[in-house]
């Protein structure tokens, strides 16, 4: 049974087209994300789908087409403009989680707050308590190299949800982990992503994963082909 | 490979050989890699070969110098001798030798590289005084040595190829008087540079080729690990098919082996390619010949054997540092607390090589002193080397609070200080021995301006002691003064008295002129001075002195009333000063002529120099300025500072190839970084203070250090301790206009690696 979505979308791509090369990589690709949804991004290696995250994001440029957020054409705004957007309203998680080594775990998720200006103590506070509904305080002071896998990428989603941003960028966040860990990754990442009301983009190409969430939109051939409403 | 736990030397020696084979068949960036390292340790070889070569340039200088110095006196003329005069001069800060010649017979001996002697009124120079001679702004000089110029002086008459030289036929040298011998060979009269070297001079040669050698040594292992990261990365991948530590340390000692070796091979063409140059790009004094620049074989031996092996010991050290694991993952192990105590051995040992010397080191010291002091600077120096890893270390565990950019270099600094304070202890110990070596410098300055006296009141003498035909002392005064630059010339006479049996020094001038060696509270004509400490019944009140042993005439008797005044530090020009009213008797003829030279006329003292030749070839000009600034101690720290600046240039592009490896190296995370909003200036500022947190620890060390370095060396000449604060400035200034500009030079790669786009590459 599906709802249908009367508010207007948090983040749109319209007709986006971007190349590397002379390998197209989005050829017209339109989406729309909602606030507090998840939306799995799922298709076959080389569709395009993490190019489509990244221009979503801010982070890539199309060579054509619109990407707005909250109304605003994000590629018309400055490079400061939009590092200043994914430092406080987007959040990321990546494969491998690509934390800082030097850091350790517990300010490798306080550093966006730093970023953000929010002072040391206040930051380390909020993050502590991230880490501790995550289940990995155990790691807080430890350095990323010391904890394992799944803690880590569990940092690294902690790190994300930090500034509790309105929209979560996830790039095969459970890639690297075996199903166990993944799955348990998976749980409490959304489980808190939807308790601070954030949208998360969810590139993966696993069944399982993309599961948890409310939309599945299939990224081929540079294209995207998304229902309008959410399950 | 060896297989997990195979032992013995064929497996040890296979290991080395897949290194080596790893080493050269690394792919693009392996190659990289290889050229990196090769070029660092080519110029740091280099550097040391040429340091190598350095006794025996020396020795070839001074051989011939001595070639050409005239040989042992002789007592009659005859066909085969000639008299002859030194009779050098300056042009600015150049030293100019000249030889007068009258030949008395025709098989008189002729200097080496000149085909005759040159006759009466002509002059056979040097190649490069041919040039100065010839050049537009050396007119001063051109005016003074205007003989006709019939020919150049051939390599074996020069002691390098800059050398200003010239021997000048004359037909007025007459035998007996003042400067003028008779000879009848050239060489074997000694060498004309090996007058006994002074201590402090002593002191800073060593202090000098430590402090130039050490970094450049520092700087070769540093460049061994250059690429270190991907390096560790390649060794994770084969542990990961089964090799174990140990052989992984013999791989990676095998690879940098050959980068080392290629290294030496750079560094030896480098070095006879560079050779070639060298001679002409040394200030002159230094000048030499490509010809005589060979390395001392037991010193190339020892680089040979030193580099490689110290190359291969930095790897393992490094490599117990990290923790290569297979998966390709290389896992820093948490940093070894380093231990101060054994650190502290070698400054110790230094301090207490050098100790004993205090305020005993006298001029001509020999050779085991020599060692002992070259030892125990280089203990110290080392001992700075060894504790800059645990300053850093203890420092940076302490330091905590600031904005993000600072956190992420200090945890960086926190997590792996090695690669940085390996370069930056370079720095420190070029910077520590500068400070020594001006802080000696200084004192070696001070001490010669002393021993001229107040030259803010003249600051130029011309001694004329030969008597010159139709030039009396008043025609001297009138002609200095008249010359321009010249604003007033007061002439002093320095009559060698005698009273009983004993000698009397004594100095006659005006007011004017003795406050020039002595600072007098009140001075009137008609006063007399004596020499503090110098009180003696020979010159007591009532004493009688005869000024001219020639001359009975000039019987003096000792006024009342003298009063002792203090001569400048050090300085003990007379015993006697005395005001020209004081005498009862006819002055003695000047001889000494103390200049006052316009401050606004750059060139007052060439101008000085040429009219006081005109007098007499054989006078001699004092610059009291020029011998402050210049001359030896002046091109001791000419060279010095050359040296350290191309020292600091190679540290800093070593630190620089370090920063741009680690930034390669971290170019996926600064993409994250970047993606999730990090501002470009918090990154540009964590590179700033990781580079700059070890390098003002480093120098903080070195002021320390190269103080401490300083007063100790200072007390072993009896010196008194006083430090060159402006030099300090300058060299720890220039340490950090390295670490800006290193910071600079990589900000447009940080900037590139920080595109968000950087996400993609995985």
């Amino acid at each position: 049974m599906t709802t249908p979505r009367t508010d207007p979308p948090l983040l749109t791509a319209e007709d986006l087209t971007k190349t590397f090369g002379v390998t197209p990589a989005l050829d017209g690709a339109t989406l729309q994300v909602y606030a507090g949804e998840v939306l799995a991004l799922m298709g076959p290696s080389g569709s395009g789908k993490s190019t489509l995250l990244h221009c979503l994001a801010g982070i890539v440029a199309p060579d054509a087409g619109r990407v707005t957020y909250a109304g605003r054409d994000v590629f018309a705004m400055s490079d400061a403009q939009r590092s200043a957007l994914r430092r406080t309203e987007f959040g990321f998680v990546f494969q491998f989680g690509q934390l800082v080594p030097e850091l350790t775990c517990l300010e490798n998720v306080a550093l966006p707050l730093r970023l953000a200006g929010v002072r040391r103590r206040e930051a380390n506070r909020r993050s502590a308590e991230l880490l501790t509904r995550l289940e990995v305080s155990d790691v807080a002071q430890k350095r990323p190299g010391e904890a394992s896998g799944g803690q880590g990428q569990r940092v690294a989603v902690a790190r994300a949800l930090v500034t509790e941003p309105k929209v979560i960028f996830a790039d095969e966040p459970t890639g690297a982990l075996d199903s166990l860990n993944g799955e348990r990754v998976m749980q409490l990442f959304i489980t808190a992503a939807r308790e601070t009301g954030a949208a998360v983009v969810l590139v993966t190409h696993e069944a399982r994963v993309a599961a948890y969430s409310d939309r599945e939109a299939v990224v081929r051939d540079g294209k995207v082909r998304a229902p309008e409403f959410a399950r | 490979m060896s297989a997990p736990g195979r032992r013995g030397p064929t497996a040890c020696f296979g290991d080395l050989l897949l290194g080596i084979r790893l080493g050269v068949a690394g792919g693009r960036s392996g190659w990289f890699r290889l050229v990196m390292t090769a070029v660092g340790v080519g110029l740091g070889v280099a550097m040391l070969l040429t340091a190598t070569a350095l006794p025996t340039v020396g020795l070839a200088r001074a051989d011939r110098s001595e070639a050409r110095s005239p040989g042992p006196g002789v007592e009659a003329p005859g066909p085969d001798t000639l008299l002859y005069a030194k009779a050098d001069t300056n042009w600015r800060e150049l030293p100019v030798g000249g030889l007068l010649l009258r030949p008395e017979g025709g098989q008189a001996p002729v200097p080496p590289g000149v085909e005759r002697n040159p006759a009466p009124g002509e002059m056979v120079v040097s190649p490069a005084l041919a040039e100065l001679l010839a050049a537009p702004d050396a007119r001063l000089l051109a005016e003074r040595l205007d003989a006709r110029v019939v020919g150049t002086i051939a390599p074996e008459g020069l002691s390098g190829p800059r050398d200003l030289f010239y021997y000048l036929g004359v037909d007025s040298l007459e035998a007996g008087s003042f400067g003028v011998s008779r000879t009848d060979t050239f060489g074997g009269g000694g060498r004309g540079d090996g007058a006994t070297l002074p201590a402090v001079f002593l002191v800073l040669a060593i202090l000098g080729l430590v402090v130039l050698l050490l970094p450049v040594m520092i700087f070769v292992t540093t460049a061994v690990r250059f690429g270190s990261e991907s390096r560790d990365r390649q060794l994770a991948a084969i542990r990961l098919v089964g090799a174990d530590t140990t052989t992984t340390r013999r791989i990676a000692a095998g690879e940098t082996l050959v980068g080392t070796l290629l290294g030496m091979v750079v560094g030896g063409l480098l070095f006879l390619a560079a050779g070639r140059m060298v001679g002409d790009l040394v200030p002159v004094r230094f000048s030499f010949f490509p010809a005589d620049l060979r390395p001392v074989p037991a010193l190339v031996a020892l680089v040979v054997l030193v580099v490689p092996t110290a190359a291969v010991l930095v790897t393992l050290s490094a490599l117990r540092g990290v923790m290569i694991e297979p998966l390709g993952v290389v896992r820093r192990g948490r940093q070894r607390r380093r231990r101060l105590g054994w650190r502290l051995v070698p400054p110790v040992l230094g301090v207490l090589l050098l100790a004993p010397l205090v305020g005993g080191l006298t001029d001509g010291t020999g050779t085991l002193v020599e060692v002992q002091i070259t030892a125990g600077v280089t203990f110290l120096l080392l001992g700075m080397v060894l504790l800059l890893p645990w300053l850093v270390q203890s420092v940076v565990h302490r330091l905590g609070g600031g904005g993000v950019a600072w956190q992420l270099a200090v945890r960086r600094l926190q997590l792996d200080s090695d690669t940085a304070v390996r370069a930056v202890s370079g720095i420190a110990v070029s910077v520590a021995g500068i400070i020594a070596v001006q802080g000696v410098l200084g004192a070696g300055q001070a001490a010669m301006t002393d021993r001229h006296g107040d030259s803010t009141r003249f600051q130029a003498s011309v001694s004329v002691y030969t008597e010159p035909v139709d030039w009396s002392a008043e025609r001297i005064t009138t002609t200095l003064a008249d010359t321009p630059g010249v604003d007033t010339v007061n002439a002093v006479a320095r009559p060698f008295g005698v009273s009983g049996s004993s000698t009397v020094d004594v100095l006659i001038a005006d007011c004017d002129g003795l406050r020039f060696y002595a600072p007098l509270p009140t001075c009137t004509d008609g006063d007399t001075f004596v020499a503090d400490g110098r009180e003696r019944p020979e010159i007591a009140p009532g004493a009688s002195i005869v000024l001219d042993e020639d001359d009975p005439g000039t019987r003096w008797t000792v006024p009342n009333g003298i009063r002792p005044v203090e001569q400048y530090d050090r300085l003990v020009v007379a015993d006697l000063l005395v005001t020209p009213g004081a005498l009862a008797v006819p002055t003695p003829e000047p001889s000494t002529f103390l200049v006052r030279l316009d401050a606004t006329d750059p060139d007052a003292i060439e101008q000085v120099r040429t009219a006081a030749y005109r007098i007499d070839p054989l006078a001699f000009v004092s610059d009291f300025d020029e011998q402050v600034t210049s001359g030896l101690l002046g091109t001791f720290e000419q060279a010095l500072q050359v040296g350290a600046v191309a020292l600091l240039l190679l540290i800093g592009a070593s630190m620089l190839v370090n920063v741009l490896e680690q930034l390669r190296e971290r170019r996926r995370l600064l993409a994250v970084l970047s993606a999730f909003g990090t501002r470009r200036r918090t990154l540009s500022g964590s590179v700033l203070y990781q580079v700059g947190i070890p390098v003002l620890l480093g120098l903080v060390l070195a002021v320390v250090t190269g103080g401490g370095l300083g007063a100790l060396l200072l007390a072993m000449v009896q010196e008194p301790i006083r430090f060159n604060w402006a030099a300090i400035a300058g060299v720890t200034g220039a340490a950090a206009v390295v670490v800006l500009v290193v910071t600079a030079a990589s900000l447009p790669l940080l900037w590139r690696l920080t595109r968000a786009e950087g996400l993609r590459t995985e």
